[in-house]
């Protein structure tokens, strides 16, 4: 009977190691593709000056769409819901930078029109 | 006496018992038909604002300047019609809410297209009438 078996020597120690690993890894790294695309893409445009400038209302909506993906994600747990809609918000995020662009070219044309005068 | 009044009494439980089994299975049937049309309703709200997206994009000339995403706006509506009709609710909202912003994207994309191609234009003319008044300084420079 050897009572100095410290926690290292017992055998369900190594046993619980690897799953503890593996319990944490899946905890903490379960990603999703889709969603970080979005969250990528609405970062991107954020950062632009351009778009925050001239297109912050459809922006706005691309950001509260992508809460809603991450919601799905993390409370719902609703992947098929929570692909979706951040497929949804990529393409707000792609509709706010067009509109950012008619904007400026809409400036253009004011510009152009006042020099022609 | 009361021995045949048992047997009764048994038989009789036996036809209640089995009359309660029918009705708890007409019941289950039954909650499972509406539990299914409840728990998806044909998203016709959805369907409707795409229609009237796709509508506004082909009004903004979308089929000319963002012809992929009208394309794929017009494909997702007519997935949606199609798993509404599978009545796959779920599916037919997404595949409608995704052909909504897609339309929403060609329409954006069209109108910045022209007035880009506005701008250029305008650009243009103006080159134009300066390359002329330099041209006509210069000659009434050399006469």
């Amino acid at each position: 009977m050897n009572r100095d078996n410290t926690l290292v020597d017992r055998w369900e120690f190594w046993a619980a190691l690897p799953l503890l690993a593996v319990i944490s890894v899946g905890c903490g790294a379960v990603r999703n593709p889709a969603l970080e695309r979005a969250r990528d893409a609405y970062q991107r445009a954020r950062h632009d000056p351009e778009v925050v400038g001239r297109a912050a209302v459809s922006l706005d909506k691309a950001g509260q769409t992508l809460e809603q993906a991450e919601r799905a994600w993390t409370k719902e747990k609703d992947v098929t819901e929570a692909e979706h809609l951040a497929y949804i918000a990529e393409k707000r995020v792609e509709i706010a930078r067009a509109t950012a662009r008619r904007r400026l070219a809409a400036d253009e044309i004011q510009q152009l029109k006042s020099k022609r005068e | 006496m009361s021995r045949i009044f048992n047997a009764d009494h048994g038989l009789m439980r036996w036809r209640k018992s089995r009359t309660w089994v029918i009705a708890c299975l007409i019941i289950l049937c039954a909650l499972e038909i509406s539990g299914c049309s409840m728990m998806g309703k044909p998203p016709t709200e959805a369907l409707a604002n795409a229609e009237l997206r796709l509508r506004a994009a082909s009004e903004a000339r979308a089929a000319e300047f963002a012809p992929m995403d009208l394309q794929s706006a017009r494909e997702k509506l007519e997935g949606s019609k199609q798993a509404i009709a599978a009545k796959r609710y779920e599916d037919a909202r997404r595949l409608a809410e995704s052909a909504q912003v897609e339309a929403e994207l060609a329409e954006v994309k069209a109108e910045t297209e022209i007035m880009r191609r506005a701008a250029e234009e305008l650009q243009k003319g103006i080159d134009a009438l300066a390359t002329d008044a330099e041209r006509g300084s210069r000659k009434s420079l050399s006469k």
